[in-house]
């Protein structure tokens, strides 16, 4: 999916998912680590910490698209 | 560490006023056995069935598979954690009724349960179309949560197994094997000799919650850090399977009583290698999980000395990472590994067998595509629910004809493809 969008549909994506290694290893190019397989986007649980948590992944996203890269990058910042 | 197995041939197995053994029949008396579990409140409805080899039955869904086996001689009592306390397990002398298995059957607990069939081409797929087994039937209490309904179904099993091997501790025994190897890496050395390749076994065990686990001596396996079992300890029943995995490659508790891989290096233990003992390690969900596991396994492994290790998956998907990031890690340190696990390939086997690669996994055993199609013939008796095939992974709704015989993708069926080799098929390169 994310390799398609990029490539037929010429929209720059950010993938976020648990495993990087697997992420590295389809083709993502800005990727984004996510929390856990069961959810990655969030701390269910705890409503203060999930949301912390989401709008951290939320701002990487927004880095990341907005960052040039010319390689396979993996935002942990 | 030295256990004797001794084991008594089951042919058979019928219903009978006492559970015993005679003369290779295994006889159940079906209201004791039924009594072990009337305190049980998170089942309404319990019963029993038997099927033999070669008969036209359909077992569906199918949770777990317990080989009976009990304690003749040695501390502690098989299965330790759910039966007994919690000794070390592997020495002295274990009862094993071979050819006889538990099977536990009920409305799905998750959708990857799966079918065991007693003749027809579904038998070259598992161990249990060739055993004499003895199904426990279940109905959960009504509101009862998933994970409570797995827990009960799960011990009761496990009970059930050891209940039965316990009522044939007089059994005439058929045949009986020793495995012996000294406790220590030194002891161990000295039984090889310097020349002897040191091998460890790398058993990953699933280990993400949510109706994926395993248990090893009754302690949750995504509470531990990677840890040294003897291979004996395995053969007690040390491990226990708590996962609904895709039927495939989820590893039953019958699997890892009879794994092929550590009864192999058992075998030659001293004659052409060294085996140094079984890491188990885990599958987690978090990446920094896998990491801190894969890491903490390569130590253990240095720490042994270890010169070769064999490694298992357990499920597919995010543990490919699991055996990239061993395989990687171990060979960096020097090292060598063979990968065993299967492929994901779709229908046509076109597609990348595995979610995760790296070329330092160079050595890989693949137990087959779990996708492979494959047409099961109707059956004269079902034992569980055939309409439960629309939810098992690799089945859907259109999977039944109107006769019964079922079309689905061999994921659906127990152990086709467990990646610890115990099972006939495999892959060919072409």
């Amino acid at each position: 999916m994310v390799r398609e969008i990029e490539k037929t549909a010429g929209i720059p994506v950010v993938h976020i998912a648990t495993i990087v290694p697997i992420m590295l290893t389809v083709g993502s190019n800005r990727i984004i680590p996510g929390i856990a397989i069961p959810h990655p986007l969030g701390k269910p649980g705890n409503d203060e910490e999930d949301h912390a948590a989401r709008r951290k992944l939320c701002e990487r996203a927004l880095k990341a698209i907005t960052t040039k890269i010319d390689k396979q990058t993996v935002f942990k910042e | 560490m030295k256990l004797e197995l001794r084991q008594a041939f089951v042919r058979d197995v019928q219903w009978g006023e006492k559970t015993q053994m005679k003369e290779g029949v295994l006889f159940i008396d079906k209201a004791d056995a039924l009594s072990l579990l009337a305190e049980e409140k998170r089942f309404t409805h319990l019963d029993m069935d038997l099927a033999r080899p070669g008969e036209s039955v359909r077992i569906i869904p199918v949770k777990d598979v317990i080989e009976p086996r009990c304690k003749l001689e040695g501390k502690g009592e098989c299965f330790p954690g759910f039966i007994g306390g919690s000794e070390t397990v592997g020495n002295g002398a274990t009862l094993v009724l071979k050819g006889a298995a538990v099977v536990t059957v009920g409305p799905i607990v998750s959708i990857q349960e799966g079918l065991v069939d007693m003749s027809g081409p579904g038998t070259e797929y598992n161990p249990y179309g060739a055993t004499c087994n003895v199904c426990l039937l279940v109905q959960p209490a009504a509101g009862i949560e998933k994970k409570e309904y797995e827990t009960a179904l799960r011990e009761a099993g496990i009970r059930l197994a050891w209940y039965i091997a316990d009522k044939c501790r007089d059994a005439a025994i058929d045949r009986s094997d020793v495995y012996e190897m000294a406790d220590s890496v030194e002891g161990k050395a000295a039984e090889c000799g310097s020349n002897l390749p040191r091998f460890v076994y790398v058993c990953q065990a699933i280990s993400q919650g949510l109706l994926h686990d395993t248990f090893l001596y009754g302690v949750d396996v995504k509470q531990i850090l990677p840890t040294l079992v003897q291979p004996q300890e395995i053969m007690d029943g040390a491990m226990i399977s708590a996962n609904c995995v895709s039927a495939c490659d989820k590893q039953n508790t019958f699997h890892h009583q009879n794994n092929p891989v550590v009864m192999e290096l058992c075998a030659r233990h001293g004659k052409d290698l060294n085996f140094l003992g079984v890491i188990v390690t885990t599958e987690m969900m978090t990446l920094v999980g896998k990491i801190r596991s894969s890491e903490y396994t390569v130590k253990l492994a240095q720490m042994l000395g270890a010169q070769v290790a064999i490694i298992t998956e357990e499920g597919c998907g995010n543990p490919d990472t699991d055996i990239c990031m061993n395989a990687k890690n171990l060979e960096l340190a020097g090292i060598k590994t063979v990968v065993i696990g299967n492929e994901v390939a779709g229908q046509n086997g076109a597609s990348q067998g595995l979610a995760d690669v790296t070329p330092e996994m160079n050595a890989y055993v693949s137990c087959g595509n779990i996708n492979e199609l494959v047409e099961l013939p109707p059956m004269k008796k079902i034992i569980g629910d055939i309409r439960a095939i629309a939810n098992v992974s690799g089945g859907d709704e259109k999977s039944i004809g109107s006769d019964g015989t079922i079309v689905c993708e061999i994921q659906s069926i127990i152990g086709s493809t467990n990646e610890l080799g115990c099972s006939k098929i495999g892959c060919e390169w072409i």
